[in-house]
């Protein structure tokens, strides 16, 4: 027998409640929010080597002197390779702990638009290597929106963009504003002059860093909102 | 000049006409929400969630699956016997035929309460 009283039919009212009473605890008990942002926060500190010492420059004599050319291949490779590997532990990790708790997961669609994007920086990032496609000519003039341009065809902007659509698929309106946030920061074109003058080739650490930081500490957040802990 | 919202209903017009009695049923209409959230539920998951009791639950997951809108699947997690339900096609297009109705039947009572 129930434990609770079952009246067939039922005031309308009362029962689209419970569809999305119910609804919501369905995708509170599928969330794993803390685990994509951990991962791609190590995957983003992980990429400090590939961007310090992956440049090639290539020096052909010319009149005056030497014409050089730098283009860092490592580092497409690593993101490329990285994110992939990823996204599919990301996707895991969450149809296990899915699992665990008695359901399926929804995360396909996240996991999927991650790699496209993923690919996408990296064929923009091959053109822009080999073939300057893509830079917006005066770049003195219209720094501010090629600034923009630059950092937004980016892994971390990619990062973000995939988060977006774990936050529609999870309707997490916490990860929304997370994520917006975390583009704010990326893409606001805000230059404190850090690593200006480290030398060395280490003035891409301020934002990566930066990247790492903010999704290290949203991946904390939400592990201490969502205690993973607790449902083991 | 007649208000046509002012004439009798018709059966084929209101919308309680159209409720399906197997899904119309509080128990059955929050297996196929979480079933339809979940894209596959385990046995346990549903018993918690709903309150039942296994054999109360297993009697509506049985009305279900009779009436094509389930699928239950059983195996083993480790030595674990586990069952777990997927939502099939039908059990889609029932599921949103229902919460359409419903609230078409909400609209159609605060209409009503409007006048």
């Amino acid at each position: 027998m129930t434990t609770h009283p079952v009246a067939a039919g039922g005031d309308p009212h009362r029962l689209l409640a419970q569809v999305r009473h119910l609804a919501r605890r369905v995708r509170v008990a599928q969330r794993v929010t803390w685990l994509p942002l951990l991962v791609l926060a190590a995957v983003t500190f992980a990429a400090v080597p590939a961007h310090r010492y992956g440049w090639q420059v290539t020096c052909v004599p010319v009149a005056d002197g030497e014409l050089c050319h730098g283009r860092n291949l490592v580092l497409i490779v690593y993101w490329q390779v990285a994110t992939a590997v990823a996204y599919v532990a990301i996707a895991y990790g969450y149809l296990r702990s899915a699992r665990a708790r008695g359901l399926g997961g929804r995360v396909m669609p996240y996991v999927v638009t991650g790699i496209a994007l993923n690919v996408l920086v990296q064929v923009v990032a091959l053109l822009i290597a080999n073939e300057g496609w893509g830079m917006p000519e005066g770049l003195e003039r219209a720094d501010g929106l090629a600034m923009f341009l630059t950092r937004l065809i980016d892994w971390g902007p990619a990062i973000g963009v995939a988060l977006l659509v774990l936050a529609w698929l999870e309707r997490h309106l916490a990860l929304l504003l997370f994520t917006a946030g975390y583009l704010a920061v990326l893409l606001v074109p805000v230059n404190f002059g850090w690593g200006t003058h480290w030398g060395g080739n280490w003035q891409f650490l301020p934002p990566l860093v930066i990247q790492g930081v903010v999704l290290l500490l949203g991946g904390l957040g939400f592990a201490l909102a969502q205690r993973p802990w607790q449902h083991r | 000049m007649s208000d046509p919202l002012d004439e009798p209903e018709t059966t084929a017009t209101h919308p309680a006409n159209g409720l399906d009695d197997v899904v119309h049923q509080r128990v059955r209409l929050g297996i196929l929400t979480i079933a339809h959230e979940a894209r596959r539920v385990e046995f346990g998951f549903l018993r918690t969630q709903l309150a039942l009791t296994a054999g109360n639950l297993s009697q509506h997951l049985g009305v279900l699956e009779s009436a094509g809108l389930i699928e239950v699947e059983k195996g083993y997690a480790g030595r674990r016997a586990r069952t777990w339900i997927t939502l099939t096609r039908a059990g889609q297009a029932a599921l949103a035929e229902e919460i359409a109705r419903l609230k078409q039947l909400i609209v159609r009572v605060e209409t009503a309460d409007g006048r």
